[in-house]
């Protein structure tokens, strides 16, 4: 019986009713949110698109020789490179009249930090590319360091707290605001908690002819400090308290974001992950930090207008809602 | 037919002439000229390809890569520093066993800055398992670039088409360039086994444990040594549509009976030549080392049998250590029955001129007692600081 | 596709060391796991508090694509829910997870929208036709109590003779519940159609009258006795009555099957249950100008337990108000105020149930609060009991059936009872389930086989749902015939259209069952979620896939539902 139910199990793998670029077998962490993204990504975008990887744990746990866990045409070359490989690629391709889409792939190290200026000679050129950031908020492949899109006061390796440190000092990098300098057709932020709103994102961009950009926010269990189980939980709060604002962007110019009808503190969000939990403990300095990541949300919500007025709690045009049967929106 | 073309413009009309698909270049002195060459053709309708101007030379090696990896015949070129900073794509290209062709405007490297010629850039990533071909003339240039393609296609491995910077590529010359006709005849269309396709999906560029790493170095090296003879086949065969050779791997040139041979690489061979017909009493044999890598040990060491003396003459150097092609032709000729001396000199770094005159210095150099080890030619001392002399 | 080996040797090196799709499906990383989720179908509160036995969870899943499926999976409890869609007090809704979101599912609605659809398309009962020597049950009373056991023994395949001492079935449906709250043509078609299954129907057979209880044991396998509650209990004041005294149930009854009320022009009635408020209501709809309704519980709203409060329905009383009917509750009537043997008034005083020093609850009457309300009549309608006349052997000195847990009259073997007559007994929905229960009893009572002991699993909460993938939505908002325009004989709730149904049904939580919500499957990071192609709402068609999964726990934290729980590996 069980190795029947292993047969059927292997079969019914293969008929799967979407098809998913990614699979099992991969070596992420438990509950890791950049391989919920991706696979995500790869269900929108169908079997008919090339990947183009940045390097990073995306790259590292899914393509470890003999083995890969993509079902699509997927290409690693370096960290800093993606976009650069991705409009070879589109270019290759264009120039053969062959029809593909073609996706590039980053984690924030790859696109905030050290891929930024292919990122923005790609954009530029409005090669016919949808770039996704998996942003995980710091250098997780390495061992958890701070990159240009680490959150304020957030703790990682290389921005411990201490006696005399609260964490990261500097701000997070606002990459969307550079992204929308460059007058690209489509960019989006999404969030691995909103599947649905992901994938139409990504269908959105792809659909667009010219450069696209979408920015997913990806908790980490092991960087963040959270149970596995949590990282929808975690994700869906980063919405809900205005620090991760979910937005779609035409030509630079906001056109749509998700509103938050019930605005929750980011107390809420931050007191999930360890990497703030320096900032719960009785002292002045931690008091400061706290108001300091309120204030940011509070910011993030007042100029993206996220305060939100339907009776749906996240005005999520039911990104978040499930329905009997299956019926996700998008 | 000849005419008198710059060989950048010579060079490029060889590049639209192998019909790439996607070229993709970062300006750098002295590339410039090929790249403007090609965005002209691409401008006036000669030539069908996607041009990708990017915003650095990182970037270029990159689009190339990706483009190739899609299935397209690819093309870059560039310079000194534009070498070094494409650095790490040029490994990757090579290591992932990816056909295409970037030339390399020869050019001494910062710093100090310089904008002439030398051949540090290129002999700087000789390692990176790229093959390196090094042209003596613009014709040789033309020939070359068309053969590399070929030679890049069939061997799945990237090849740089070395061609000194100003010396070569601001000079206008005669040049036959070939006709569609012939280089079609000779390059099939670009077929890549491995090409990103949804088709049949594969994963480029994995991660590799230590219990694989070294099988796949030892299968890239081999690669390249085995592509001794495809650079010889294409010379070969390009030279039966052109009736021009290139020198495939080494090629040798003098008198049988002469017993001093001087082993060079790129433009300069062509002064050496010149000089030798100016001093007729002092004739060398001129071994004109084309391929750097693959290096070739055996056409050195047959190249060399009978001679007393070797002269190795280079543009480029290995800081703290001496001559690169210097080393490794010791390291070739090692274990040889009687083997010539071998004296190995610098010369025309950054763009110092390199006169007729060269040629009987260095016969003389090599007369002394104890062969050179290593020197840097024409070093005027009094120019240093006495700390550095 | 994979990787290729040579033989038993290590695995080849391909150029560039490049990878063939999904080859990772070779790693499996199920071991990595130290728990492991698992589908757990959890009890939902709608469940566990219908007295009939119902499960609205599991036709509030089906109504909309299959309204057909859905009153099968209905009536495979309750045989009646035309008649409990409008008569039910529907504890399911006041359970209803979701009313602490935002407002319970209006369950009752759809119920009555299932029964009433299979009354219009004359669905039939999923019942097969008994063996012609299948065992004999018989059951007297055809009111819900025997109607349901009938119903359900012959669905287990027993021949049901159901006897009835009126010439309809429906006992108390017919005859004490007025047609406002429930329309004869509903009783009448839901019955007609649930007696074709097969049941063999004796009307005008009374206990005591027609037959004797010791013959039906005799002739019968089993005997189930569901005569009801008809004799108006014993009421005075100080042994004081009034020479006219009339019970509330018979003026009811009197009223429903001859149509004739008595002339009045202000009326107590003393009570606080379901007749004594319908009674207020007919005399009322009849021109009787003022009706007062006296209880010592108190209204039921919010913030009251529904051990204070009167025990008639809130809705009804609600309705009665609008209609005129004075409420005069946390009261008690301390005297009748006669003149010769006429009521000219009673003096009534505010009372509470309080706990006793022995835990019972006693009214407590508060000296000094004493008012006086001037009527011409009072009528009582304070409970009712059993009629014993030909049941004395089994009910000895009890006004009730003293039964045990499964509906066996304590002390009488083959004996079961239930309904109004069994002690505890209440509403039709208590009725309906306690037929099914003595059905399931008597089966297993013929067959010799013990009950299986098995606590009720408690119920899902809300805390146990995710509420993140849910939202607020109204309920659905049912019409009622405005009070100036009601009367005695029309329906005063309007059914709910089949649009607003599915509306309706989509706003349950499906507490503790698989809603096919895709969720799990969506979100597993490790794809070790799979669906099969059949379309199911149980959750069978998700599997993990044990040799994938890393046992993170994202599906369990995010079933909507509640359905998946994490457990330790074994």
């Amino acid at each position: 019986m069980a190795a029947d139910e292993k047969k059927s199990l292997f079969e019914l793998r293969r008929t799967q009713p979407a098809f998913r670029g990614l699979e099992a077998g991969h070596l992420a962490c438990q509950g890791c949110g950049q391989a919920l993204g991706a696979r995500l990504v790869t269900e929108a975008a169908g079997p008919d698109v090339i990947v183009a990887n940045a390097t990073g744990c995306l790259e590292v746990f899914t393509t470890a020789w003999p083995r890969t866990a993509w079902r699509v045409p997927w290409m690693h070359s370096l960290f800093e490179n993606a976009p650069a490989i991705a409009s070879g690629i589109e270019a290759g391709l264009k120039a053969q009249g062959r029809l593909a889409k073609v996706v590039a792939m980053g984690g924030d190290g790859g696109t905030f930090d050290i891929g930024l200026q292919a990122l923005s000679g790609m954009l530029e050129r409005n090669h016919n590319v949808l770039y996704v950031c998996f942003d995980n908020e710091a250098y997780m492949n390495t061992g958890i360091q701070r990159s240009s899109s680490t959150p304020h006061a957030a703790a990682t390796t290389t921005s411990p707290s201490g006696t005399e440190r609260m964490g990261k000092r500097h701000l997070k990098k606002d990459l969307l605001s550079i992204i929308a300098a460059h007058h690209i057709p489509y960019a989006a932020t999404a969030t691995v908690a909103y599947p649905s709103d992901l994938r139409k994102k990504v269908r959105r961009g792809l659909e667009i002819e010219g450069a696209a950009f979408l920015l997913v926010h990806s908790p980490c269990p092991l960087g963040w400090g959270h149970d596995g189980a949590l990282t929808i939980e975690v994700a869906r709060l980063a919405v809900e308290t205005g620090v991760f604002p979910v937005l779609e962007m035409e030509r630079g110019d906001v056109v749509a974001v998700m509103q938050i009808r019930k605005v929750r503190p980011v107390s809420d969000y931050l007191k999930l992950q360890a990497r703030f939990s320096h900032l719960f403990k009785e002292s002045p300095e931690a008091r400061v930090e706290l108001e300091h990541l309120q204030a940011l949300a509070d910011h993030h919500i007042e100029v993206y207008g996220l305060r939100g007025t339907s009776p749906d709690p996240r005005d999520s045009e039911g990104a978040d809602t499930v329905r009997r049967g299956g019926l996700r929106w998008a | 037919m000849l005419e008198a073309v710059e060989g950048s413009a010579a060079i490029a009309k060889a590049v639209a002439l192998c019909r790439p698909q996607v070229i993709s270049a970062y300006p750098i002195t002295p590339q410039t000229h090929i790249v403007e060459n090609l965005a002209s053709l691409v401008a006036d309708g000669q030539l069908r390809a996607e041009m990708v101007s990017v915003e650095s030379e990182f970037s270029a090696a990159s689009v190339v890569l990706g483009a190739a990896a899609s299935g397209s015949r690819a093309y870059t070129a560039s310079s000194a520093q534009g070498i070094l900073l494409m650095t790490e794509v040029l490994y990757n290209i090579a290591g992932l066993r990816i056909p295409l062709v970037l030339t390399c405007a020869n050019r001494a490297i910062s710093a100090p800055v310089s904008a002439w010629n030398d051949q540090q850039d290129s002999m700087s990533v000789r390692d990176a398992g790229w093959i390196q071909l090094y042209c003596a003339s613009n014709q040789e240039a033309v020939d070359t670039t068309i053969q590399a393609f070929r030679i890049a296609e069939r061997t799945e491995l990237p090849v740089m088409v070395c061609v000194d910077g100003y010396i070569l590529t601001h000079t206008l010359e005669p040049i036959d360039i070939p006709a569609q006709g012939q280089v079609d005849a000779f390059l099939p269309p670009y077929r890549f086994s491995r090409a990103l396709d949804p088709v049949r999906p594969i994963s480029i560029g994995n991660l590799v444990t230590p219990e694989y790493y070294a099988e796949a170095r030892y299968a890239h090296h081999h690669a390249l040594l085995r592509a001794k003879d495809e650079i010889e086949a294409a010379d070969r065969d390009w030279a039966k549509i052109s009736g021009r050779r290139s020198g495939g791997l080494l090629s040798v040139e003098g008198r049988d009976d002469a017993r001093i041979g001087i082993l060079t690489i790129g433009s300069v061979i062509g002064t050496l030549a010149d000089a030798r017909e100016e001093y007729p009493d002092r004739p060398a044999k001129l071994l004109k080392l084309r391929s750097m890598r693959p290096f070739p040990v055996d056409a050195i060491r047959q190249a060399c049998r009978g001679l007393s003396d070797l002269i190795v003459l280079e543009r480029a150097l290995s800081m703290g250590s001496g001559g690169i092609i210097g080393t490794e032709v010791r390291g070739a000729l090692f274990g040889e029955p009687n083997p010539p001396r071998v004296h190995n000199f610098a010369a025309g770094l950054g763009g110092r001129d390199m006169p007729l005159e060269i040629y009987p210095r260095l016969l003389k150099a090599a007369e002394a007692p104890t062969p050179t080890r290593f020197e840097i030619m024409d070093v005027e001392m009094e120019k240093l600081p006495e700390t550095e002399r | 596709m994979g990787v290729k080996t040579q033989g038993a040797g290590p695995v080849t090196l391909t150029r560039g060391a490049f990878a063939h799709a999904g080859s990772s499906l070779g790693l499996k990383t199920g071991d990595w796991r130290v728990t492991r989720p698992v589908h757990l179908h959890r009890a939902s509160p709608c469940h566990n508090a219908c007295p009939a036995g119902e499960n609205p969870q599991a036709y509030l899943a089906l109504v909309e694509e299959d309204p057909h499926a859905a009153w099968e999976s209905l009536v495979s409890a309750n045989p009646l829910p035309a008649v409990t869609g409008r008569v039910c007090h529907h504890p399911c809704e006041i359970e209803c997870n979701r009313g602490k979101f935002d407002e319970p599912v209006a369950i009752h609605a759809i119920e009555r929208f299932l029964g009433d659809r299979a009354i219009e398309h004359g669905w039939d009962y999923p019942v097969g036709k008994p063996a012609s020597d299948a065992p004999e049950v018989a059951v007297v009373g055809a009111g819900p109590a025997g109607l349901s056991a009938a119903y359900h023994l012959s669905r287990r395949g027993y021949l049901v003779t159901l006897f009835e001492a009126a010439s309809e079935p429906g006992g108390l449906l017919r005859g004490a519940i007025p047609p406002y709250r429930l329309p004869r043509p509903v009783v009448e078609r839901e019955i007609e159609r649930l007696l074709s299954i097969g049941i063999r129907f004796e009307p005008n057979r009374r206990l005591g009258r027609d037959m004797i209880l010791a013959d039906l044991e005799k002739s019968f396998r089993a005997v189930f006795l569901a005569p009801g509650a008809e004799r108006g209990r014993e009421w005075s004041v100080g042994g004081v009555v009034p020479r006219d005294l009339r019970n509330g149930l018979e003026l009811l009854q009197e009223w429903l099957s001859i149509g004739s009320l008595p002339k009045y022009q202000r009326v107590a009635i003393i009570g606080g249950g379901n007749t004594s408020v319908d009674l207020a209501r007919v005399l009322k709809f009849n021109g009787v100008p003022e009706v007062h309704v006296i209880s010592f519980r108190t209204r039921p709203g919010p913030g009251v337990s529904p051990d204070e409060a009167m025990p008639a329905l809130a809705r009804e009383i609600r309705q009665a108000i609008e209609e005129g009917v004075m409420i005069d509750d946390c009261r008690g009537v301390t005297r009748l105020i006669l003149r010769g043997e006429q009521v000219v008034g009673v003096e009534m005083v505010h009372m509470k149930e309080l706990p006793q020093r022995d835990g019972t609850r006693k009214p407590v009457a508060f000296e000094g609060t004493e008012t006086v309300l001037h009527v011409d009549h009072v009528i009582p309608a304070i409970g009712e009991e059993v009629e014993p006349f030909g049941m004395e052997a089994v009910l000895g000195a009890h006004q009730f059936f003293p039964v045990d847990a499964e509906g066996q009259v304590q002390g009488h073997r083959g004996i079961f009872a239930g309904g109004d007559a069994r002690l505890g007994g209440g509403t039709v929905s208590d009725a309906v389930g306690d037929g099914r229960r003595a059905a399931e009893a008597i089966d297993r009572y013929i067959r010799g086989v013990a009950a299986a002991a098995q606590a009720a699993p408690a119920s899902i909460g809300i805390g146990e749902l995710n509420l993140n993938y849910f939202d607020h939505a109204p309920r659905a908002g049912i019409i009622f015939l405005a009070p100036e325009k009601r009367n005695a004989e029309t329906e005063i709730e309007a059914p709910l259209g089949a649009g607003e149904v599915a509306r309706e049904s989509e706003r349950c939580f499906s507490c503790g069952e698989c809603m096919a919500c895709d969720n799990c499957w969506t979100l597993c990071p490790d794809n070790a979620v799979l669906k099969t192609t059949e379309m199911a709402s149980d959750g069978s068609h998700y599997l993990f896939d044990y040799d994938y999964c890393k046992g993170c726990g994202l599906c369990a934290h995010e079933c909507p539902v509640g359905f998946i729980a994490m457990v330790d590996e074994p």
